[in-house]
């Protein structure tokens, strides 16, 4: 089943000085129940507001946005139901502590009086804020902020994890928390969609991504597929003899080689067994992402 | 109605229990100086046989819940526009009508206690205070916080700031109060001012509630019920079309 499915979504917001701004232009995506499913691009290229679309709180201007089968604006309440969120920007009620606002969210998501104090000791547990239980929200750090919001997306166990850069402006240590519990709650059956600005955190988490710029999908699909088409089709390497014979086909370029590559694994050893210990670097295969990045979002 | 909206709901009369003091102090205090001027300025005089103070005090009760419930919802909405955490009830899965609703019955919860505990310390200053008509007392005081608690649910969604709530207060919220017939019977007011009193919506609940309480009337019960009650209809509609618009943009 189709945990999420996102079909030509455009949105329009009117800029200032009478200019439209088009942030999403006839986005669609896919996403499969059970996969982490990663969002990237820069600055300013709509991932925000395709999210606040996809969690309801926005119209499209045009498109069609299904969760879990159900049309996110004419089956508002059922689509909401599935789904957890965690915006972007941190906001805090200014007169509850962090247990009142876990108790009214998980009785807003559902929970009966009788069943909110388990949710909230094991949602306390999961993020490390059990010692925060009575404290002012507004009195928290900004890490700790951030985790409570993740704490309220998740308290009613979501089939649906959305989460808009849950580890902008937060420690490394965090960060690895907070992939670590996207993991375990997508082994325990949670869908999860995700933006972010650091590339290597799609590398490991997803599967799948989108990237957009300017409101448009430039790229979609499997992270090693990605990868593959755009592997550098050759190889490149240096010598310390460069008078040492070449393979046939070798062009030099400076100091470096290259050899076009028909077949990686067979050329990569064709290379290594002729110059053997006369090779001082060689290097080819997967670009990484952050790479692909960069050359598909360059003006 | 399900555990989701009567969270919100509850959530709503927990936030104005932080501050009960401040709720119902200012009333408290505001209802007691009338009561002094008026009492001074009024004394002895009645009213077709009810004492004067005694038809100010219900118009006062009136006002207090009228503005509890109204600036409840209102306050509550625009605080978390500026704040932010209206996302919070742009996420959950409420319909934008039942998210009004709750704000509503807040406000309304709001209201009748602090009318409740406004009246108790104030009723021992008038003598002859009576329930002339408990349960239409009940009626008025259901309605009407319902009532305010929608108009301020609307105005809460469609104000951006505190300055246009101050804008709003002036030039819709007084002069609406001055031709109530809160501290006078409207027909003792010049012409056209009287027939202009008719038509105001919050002349009808004040006139309900002193009904209720001690049984002098300007305008017959029944038409004011009737005006409170197609007027509360009303306003859930278009606390409905304002919600989900504002809600979702
Ligand atoms: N409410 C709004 N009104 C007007 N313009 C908006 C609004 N929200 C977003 N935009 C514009 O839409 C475009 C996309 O913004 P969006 O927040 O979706 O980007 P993003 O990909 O989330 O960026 P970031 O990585 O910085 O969070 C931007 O040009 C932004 O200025
Ligand atoms: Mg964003």
């Amino acid at each position: 089943m189709l945990a999420l499915e996102v079909k030509n979504i455009t949105k329009v917001f009117n800029g200032k000085n009478g200019k439209d701004i088009l942030a999403n232009n006839d986005i669609s995506l896919n996403i499969e129940e059970g996969k982490i499913y990663g969002l990237l691009g820069p600055n300013g290229a709509g991932k925000s507001t395709l999210i606040n679309i996809i969690s309801g709180i926005m119209l499209p201007a045009k498109g069609e946005v299904k969760v879990f089968g159900h049309d996110i604006v004419k089956e508002t309440v059922k689509a909401k139901k599935t789904m957890g969120v965690v915006p972007q920007e941190i906001v805090t009620e200014l007169a509850f502590t962090v247990e009142e606002i876990l108790y009214y969210t998980s009785g807003m998501y559902g929970a009966g009086i009788g069943e909110r104090k388990k949710l909230i000791d094991k949602v306390l547990d999961d993020l490390d804020l059990g010692d925060k239980r009575q404290e002012r929200a507004r009195n928290l750090s900004g890490g700790m902020k951030r985790r409570l919001m993740i704490a309220k997306a998740i308290i009613r166990r979501p089939k649906f994890l959305i989460l808009d850069e849950p580890t902008s402006g937060v420690d490394v240590a965090l960060r690895q928390k907070t992939w670590e519990l996207v993991r375990r709650m997508n082994k325990e059956g949670t869908t999860i969609l995700f933006t972010t600005h650091y590339i290597e955190e799609a590398e490991q988490l997803c599967e799948e991504i989108s990237l957009v710029n300017h409101g448009e999908v430039v790229k979609q699909g499997r992270v090693s597929d990605i990868q593959r088409e755009f592997t550098e089709n050759e190889i490149v390497f240096e010598l310390y003899d460069i008078s040492a014979e070449q393979l046939p086909g070798v062009n030099k370029n400076g100091n470096e080689f290259q050899l076009p590559v028909h077949d990686l694994q067979v050329d990569m050893s064709k290379v290594i067994k002729h110059y053997g210990t006369n090779l001082k670097s060689v290097k080819s295969g997967a670009a990484s992402l952050e790479n692909i990045f960069l050359k598909l979002t360059a003006e | 109605m399900s555990a989701y909206i009567w969270a919100l709901y509850a959530r709503e009369v927990k936030r104005f229990q932080k501050i009960w003091f401040d709720t119902v102090a200012s009333p408290v205090v505001s209802t007691l100086l009338y009561l002094l001027i008026f009492g001074v300025v009024t004394a002895g005089r009645s009213i077709e046989g009810v004492d004067y103070k005694a038809f100010v005090y219900a118009g006062l009760l009136g006002m207090v819940m009228v503005n509890s419930s109204f600036s409840n919802p209102m306050f509550a909405l625009i605080l978390s526009k500026n704040v932010g955490t209206i996302v919070d009830i742009q996420l959950a899965p409420i319909s934008p009508a039942r998210v009004g609703m709750a704000y509503a019955m807040a406000a309304f919860t709001r209201g009748i206690i602090t009318v409740f505990i406004a009246g108790l310390i104030t009723v021992w200053f008038i003598p002859g205070v009576g329930l002339d008509h408990p349960l239409i007392l009940m009626a008025a005081l259901v309605i009407t916080g319902i009532e305010f608690g929608l108009f301020g649910v609307i105005f809460g969604l469609l104000l951006k700031n505190f300055e246009s709530l101050t804008f709003l207060m002036t030039f819709v919220m007084q002069p609406m109060i001055f031709l109530a017939g809160v501290f006078y019977p409207i027909s003792l007011l010049p012409k056209p001012w009287d027939f202009v009193s008719i038509f105001n919506p919050l002349h009808h609940n004040i006139n309900l509630i002193r009904y209720g309480l001690v049984g002098y009337s300007d305008t017959a019960p029944l038409l004011s019920f009737a005006v409170i009650v197609v007027l509360s209809l009303v306003l859930f509609g278009a606390m409905n079309a304002v919600a989900s618009r504002a809600l979702r943009k």
